[in-house]
């Protein structure tokens, strides 16, 4: 019963000695702090978020640290996942930043690609591009542009990867909105690998192609599913079910006397509808319940 | 004439222009450092163009900027301006914030994260308290933030050449700023009874605080011609 602190009323105000500030127990000054400290954190929050942008770009000019099996074409795994991972926090314009920066230390702006960007001879600010395609494909571009890369494959891979990032601030994303890239030419698995290399035999002995192929169709047209084909879809064919027994085709002469009237005005099958839908107005306009049965009689007289 | 010689004269004249613009630029440089208060002897500072070529022309002929990098050790009178003075609360003041400069002109056509992380480091494993980078052309943005990263380590300023061509406080628009030691600074404040928030304020990127070097806090008396009162006496906070 008795407890070591006093019993206090939840209708009295606590004691304080200032009373108008007695909602919250702290003063004036405190609440100033706080709201301070607030603003503080969440600048010092940004602060970090761009060091780590800046730290993640200086890593991403040495890569790819792959050695020679692997190109822009073909990343490696462990560099890959990197990549993506340090790219997380990227906007478009930091992506930009990281083309420049990979451009003066003469990489290719892609940052899986280990090849030192081209060199374009000759002076002259801008290049012609596309002479020798159609109209449309004929582009001017601005030397510079052309000299970020080391390939036009690389100029994709890498324009792939910016479009996907995100143009709101990483302070300002919420944790749920995390970037996911994909890769123009994602890393292979072992099994893909293998895949490929099969596929490239096949281009390489042609004189086999086509026995393969002749094979292939043979075992199609009797009906054999090869396990070892890999097809792009799984293909499977279902016959409906049907409910009603199967009824004959007959000659349904109702439908056809319906259409007999009209079957002059026919063009190609289609019967166009605004003369019947006139007739009808007319119907509805001057119709006459006489004159309807007269309609009627007519209609018997012609089925008879 | 043919045209292998006028192509050879032209050469040279971009080449006597190059030098004699690197030239204005470590001038304005060296009277930059000795106005902050390194020391710095007068003939280093008044070097002679011809001097100044025959001392750092590279074996190509042209002005090789990499030679062109020097430090200098803060003066007595700058080691009493930067000092701490002892308070009531902190009777042990710390050892005053400044150290020896050093001063590298950069060759390279970009200057981008890794040459500003050279930068940093070689100040950093020198034990230089202060760096001054002349560069050619603008430094990259990503670069620049690598700054305050390492500003618990050395400080770092970026100038361009082109804006190092002409001293601006020499320019009769331009008043004469003077740094107020921190004793001096509490007395004005005391004084006119005001807290620093309440001087006017100057930029920490405004063109004579970069010359100067102006950390945030500090407060420069600046110093006009007045026609009705001959000179006339402001003080801004730099923030």
């Amino acid at each position: 019963m008795a407890s070591s602190t006093p019993l206090k009323s939840i209708l009295k105000k606590p004691p304080s000695s200032y009373p108008a500030t007695s909602s919250s127990s702290t003063s004036k000054a405190d609440r100033d702090r706080e709201v301070a400290l607030y603003h503080a954190n969440l600048l010092q929050q940004r602060k970090d978020v761009e060091f780590t942008i800046v730290l993640n770009m200086e890593t991403l000019i040495d890569f790819p640290h792959a050695g020679p099996p692997h190109d822009a074409s073909n990343p490696s795994l462990s560099d890959a996942r990197s990549f993506k991972e340090l790219l997380r926090p990227f906007r478009p314009s930091d992506y930009d930043a990281l083309i420049v920066e990979r451009n003066i230390n003469e990489l290719c702006g892609y940052a899986l690609c280990p090849n030192p960007r081209t060199k374009e001879t000759g002076g002259g600010l801008y290049r012609l591009l596309g002479m020798n395609g159609k109209a449309k494909d004929f582009k001017v571009v601005k030397k510079e542009e052309l000299e970020k890369w080391c390939s036009e494959a690389c100029a994709k891979r890498a324009l792939y990867v910016r479009v996907q990032l995100s143009e709101s601030p990483a302070w300002e994303r919420e944790g749920a909105q995390t970037v996911n890239i994909d890769l123009l030419d994602e890393p292979k698995s072992e099994e893909d690998q293998a895949v490929e290399k099969m596929r490239n035999m096949h281009l390489n002995n042609t004189g086999d192609a086509e026995r393969r192929q002749d094979s292939a169709s043979l075992a199609l047209e009797r009906g054999e599913t090869g396990a070892g084909r890999s097809g792009l879809m799984d293909i499977r064919i279902q016959e409906n079910q049907t409910q009603d027994p199967a009824q004959p085709p007959s000659l349904d002469t109702e439908e056809l006397s319906g259409r007999l009237d009209t079957m002059h005005l026919t063009m190609e099958g289609h019967t166009p509808s605004f003369g019947s839908r006139r007739q009808r107005r007319h119907e509805d306009e001057y119709g006459s319940p006489g004159g309807e049965d007269i309609d009627v009689d007519v209609d018997r007289d012609w089925r008879v | 004439m043919s045209a292998d010689d006028d192509r050879a004269i032209k050469l040279r004249e971009a080449g006597e222009r190059e030098a004699a613009r690197l030239w204005r630029a470590w001038r304005t440089v060296h009277e930059m450092v000795q106005d902050r208060g390194y020391e710095l002897t007068e003939e280093e500072v008044k070097i002679s163009l011809d001097q100044f070529k025959a001392n750092f022309t590279g074996p190509d002929g042209t002005i090789d900027r990499r030679l062109m990098r020097f430090s200098a050790r803060p003066s007595d009178a700058m080691m009493i301006k930067y000092a701490n003075v002892p308070t009531a609360n902190n009777p042990a003041a710390a050892s005053a914030d400044i150290g020896t400069i050093w001063i590298e002109f950069l060759p390279d056509s970009s200057v981008g994260i890794k040459q500003m992380r050279n930068f940093a480091q070689y100040l950093a494993s020198n034990n230089f308290h202060t760096g001054i980078l002349v560069t050619n052309v603008n430094i990259t943005p990503a670069a620049l933030k690598i700054i305050p990263a390492v500003a618990s380590e050395t400080r770092i300023e970026c100038f361009v050449e082109q804006d190092l061509l002409v001293n601006i406080t020499h320019h009769e628009l331009v008043p004469k700023h003077v740094l107020l030691s921190k004793e001096e600074k509490t007395k004005l404040l005391e004084r006119y009874r005001l807290k620093d928030t309440q001087l006017p304020r100057i930029q920490l990127g405004d063109p004579v605080a970069r010359y100067l070097g102006l950390r945030r806090g500090q407060v420069v008396k600046i110093i006009r011609k007045s026609e009705t009162a001959g000179r006339y006496a402001s003080y801004r906070l730099c923030v």
